[in-house]
């Protein structure tokens, strides 16, 4: 009684000088936009991290969805602000660069994630390959056909960096399988309705499609609606294993979703701006793998992500880059 | 002669004859691009197809068919595509919470036609220019869409309300019938009613609408608010079709909206243009993108193609028009 009394006493002390180091430190995380989910996952495990190790996080996002401009003012709004540390998307990877040179300047340190930047001087990049995203996710939906049968594409938005590696990765995977015929690679521009017309439209002219590579979940989601709405039957994969994918993996629509770990690259990207404030070792490269989340595998995914844990950093530690 | 007094001496909707001519060149357009596409590849003339089209084309002709009321006037909403956003994610929000596709309809509805009268009345009492009041309304609602969804989507509605998108009677898409009705209610509305007339007259010229006693600012008010309700029709006919909302449904939608009205031959002087013409305009922009989908043009050269015939539409429009 007495003791865990003594213990309950004792516990926050023994806490608070864990966390001795833990100054409270305020990391500035930049993301994209607010309208695509995966932004909002990566915003997720920077507040995991940051909560774990005694550190606070202020986001900036801009209004108009990735905007150059606005993100630019808002780089010139941290450096006044002075965070202890700064975890930045670029909204675009080569536009931005002016701006990852006068947080430089102002000397906060920071970590590049999800987008590598063109140029600016970071403690690390955290990120996963589009390329191998595509391609992992392409060889699962192609085995699963059985390595022969006719596909489709629906890509992203034209000229988006995502998009172009992605899709190489799709048509590597294919060209690996001589039997499978790609019947046509149509921009959807990562829109749902697009997703779901574009489909509509190649169903009139392919009777026998088997296989459908999307290059994120909205549109394989519209693809999907577009073949139940036609009565027809495909294997469809997406990207991002968003929670939406994840319920149609579990009920059998969606055949698996490529995920590129946003959760993960905000811890990480976190872990690591906050371990080299407190003079800790960290790594300089986190490049993931990608995991093709499917049938077999989706339990840890469906679950919010408010409740999930970041890796420990010997476990970050270990997927870094050799 | 400048464009906007050339707009303005033009008489405003009254001529049938001028009228018949116009869409007769639209129809003709819209002739020689199903002909060219039906000889490209066979699977464009299909029963199938043509109904997949007109599908397709529903859910832009219910946002333009709004915003063409909108244009006669002389005014723009630019709202429109956020308006559905909103619309769409209340009313997902109130089917999920309370089981009744009805409720959550009415809510949809409900949503789009507020947003369109607060749009009227920063138009028509504030005196805000529309681009300016439907810009900043455009920033309101992506703003309170983003904070409410926080990046998340919602989705799986009952059957029942999925018919409304998905669903066929007599082998032809509900969305289908619905574009019919308001395809024939607002013709009827604009060409054959005094309030239609009189949207006309406030943009062909507003002066002479005021001094001539037409209760412009209650026009204006109601022209909005069509436009808002039916961006609610839309986002309810988007929600039961794709079975899911978030928040950026209808962001890549609002400038082909407007290009379908503009496509339809209305103008942004006000005073000209028609519901059938916009009807035409949405069916061009949708038969653009089938024909590119089924001739499976590289998706590089798309977006180039879309905007030659999107020119060239308007383009010989003109010509037509200076002939007559």
């Amino acid at each position: 009684m007495s003791k865990s009394k003594l213990l309950a006493a004792t516990l926050p002390a023994i806490l608070i000088s864990t966390a001795a180091l833990a100054a409270g430190e305020t990391i500035a995380v930049f993301t994209k936009n607010q309208t695509n989910p995966y932004f909002q996952t990566v915003r997720i495990g920077a507040e995991v991290a940051a909560k774990s190790l005694g550190a606070k996080v202020v986001h900036y996002i801009p209004t108009k969805p990735d905007s150059i401009p606005e993100q630019l003012s808002q780089v010139e709004d941290v450096i006044v602000k002075k965070p202890s540390a700064i975890v930045f998307v670029p909204v675009d990877y080569k536009a931005m660069v002016p701006g990852v040179e006068q947080i430089n300047d102002a000397k906060i340190p920071i970590v590049n994630v999800t987008d590598r930047s063109a140029g600016g001087k970071f403690l690390a990049f955290v990120g996963a390959d589009d390329y191998s995203l595509g391609l992992e996710t392409a060889r699962f939906l192609l085995k699963s056909i059985g390595g022969k049968g006719n596909v489709v594409i629906l890509e992203g938005v034209k000229g988006s960096l995502t998009n172009i590696d992605r899709v190489r990765g799709f048509n590597d995977a294919i060209k690996e399988a001589k039997e499978v015929k790609l019947l046509a690679s149509q921009p959807a521009n990562y829109q749902r309705l697009q997703g779901l017309q574009v489909m509509e439209n190649l169903m009139q002219s392919h009777p026998q499609i088997d296989g459908v590579l999307a290059a994120n979940d909205a549109m394989a989601i519209g693809a999907i609606e577009a073949l139940d709405g036609a009565n027809r039957k495909a294997k469809v994969v997406g990207i991002n294993g968003t929670q939406e994918a994840v319920d149609a993996i579990k009920s059998g629509k969606l055949l698996a979703s490529g995920d590129y770990n946003g959760f993960l690259q905000g811890c990480i990207g976190t872990m690591v701006a906050i371990r080299s404030l407190r003079n800790e070792p960290t790594v300089t490269e986190v490049v993931l793998k990608p995991t093709v989340v499917n049938a077999s595998n989706y339990q840890p995914y469906d679950s919010p992500l408010e409740s999930r844990s970041c890796p420990s950093w010997s476990e970050a530690a270990a997927m870094a880059s050799k | 002669m400048s464009l906007a007094s050339d707009a303005a001496a033009r008489p405003s909707g009254f001529h049938v004859s001028r009228e018949v001519q116009q869409l007769a060149y639209r129809l003709l357009a819209v002739a020689l691009l199903c002909a060219a596409l039906s000889f490209a590849t066979e699977a464009f003339f299909t029963a199938n197809n043509i109904l997949n089209v007109l599908r397709q084309a529903s859910l832009l002709f219910f946002l333009a068919s709004g915003l063409t009321l909108v244009i006669l006037t002389g005014g723009l909403d630019l709202s429109v595509g956020a308006n559905i956003g909103l619309s769409a994610c209340f009313a997902a929000t109130v089917i999920k919470a309370t089981g009744s596709p009805a409720l959550g309809t009415l809510a949809g509805l409900a949503t789009g036609l507020a947003i369109g009268i607060c749009n009227g009345l920063m138009v028509a009492k504030l005196r805000i220019p529309s681009f300016i009041a439907t810009y900043g309304m455009l920033w309101v609602l992506h703003g309170i869409t983003y904070y409410y969804m926080a990046g998340e989507t919602i989705h799986g509605f009952p059957p029942g309300f999925r018919q409304i998108g998905s669903g066929y009677f007599l082998g032809v898409p509900i969305p289908v019938y619905l574009m019919l009705v308001f395809l024939l209610a607002g013709t009827i509305f604009a060409q054959r009613t005094i309030w239609g007339q009189q949207i006309y007259a406030i943009g062909a010229n507003p002066v002479a609408a005021r001094l001539t006693g037409i209760p412009v600012d209650r026009r204006l008010i109601l022209v909005y608010a069509f436009s808002g309700a039916m961006a609610g029709v839309a986002s309810i006919v988007f929600l039961a079709r794709l079975n899911s909302a978030e928040g950026d449904i209808g962001e890549a939608m609002t400038l082909p909206a407007i290009a379908a009205a503009l496509i339809g031959g209305a103008s942004l002087f006000g005073g000209v243009g028609s519901v059938f013409g916009t009807f035409i305009g949405a069916l061009i922009l949708t038969l653009v993108l089938n024909g590119m989908n089924l001739l499976a043009v590289n998706a590089n050269w798309q977006p180039l193609v879309t905007g030659l015939i999107v020119i060239l539409a308007v383009w010989l429009d003109m010509v037509g028009r200076r002939r007559t």
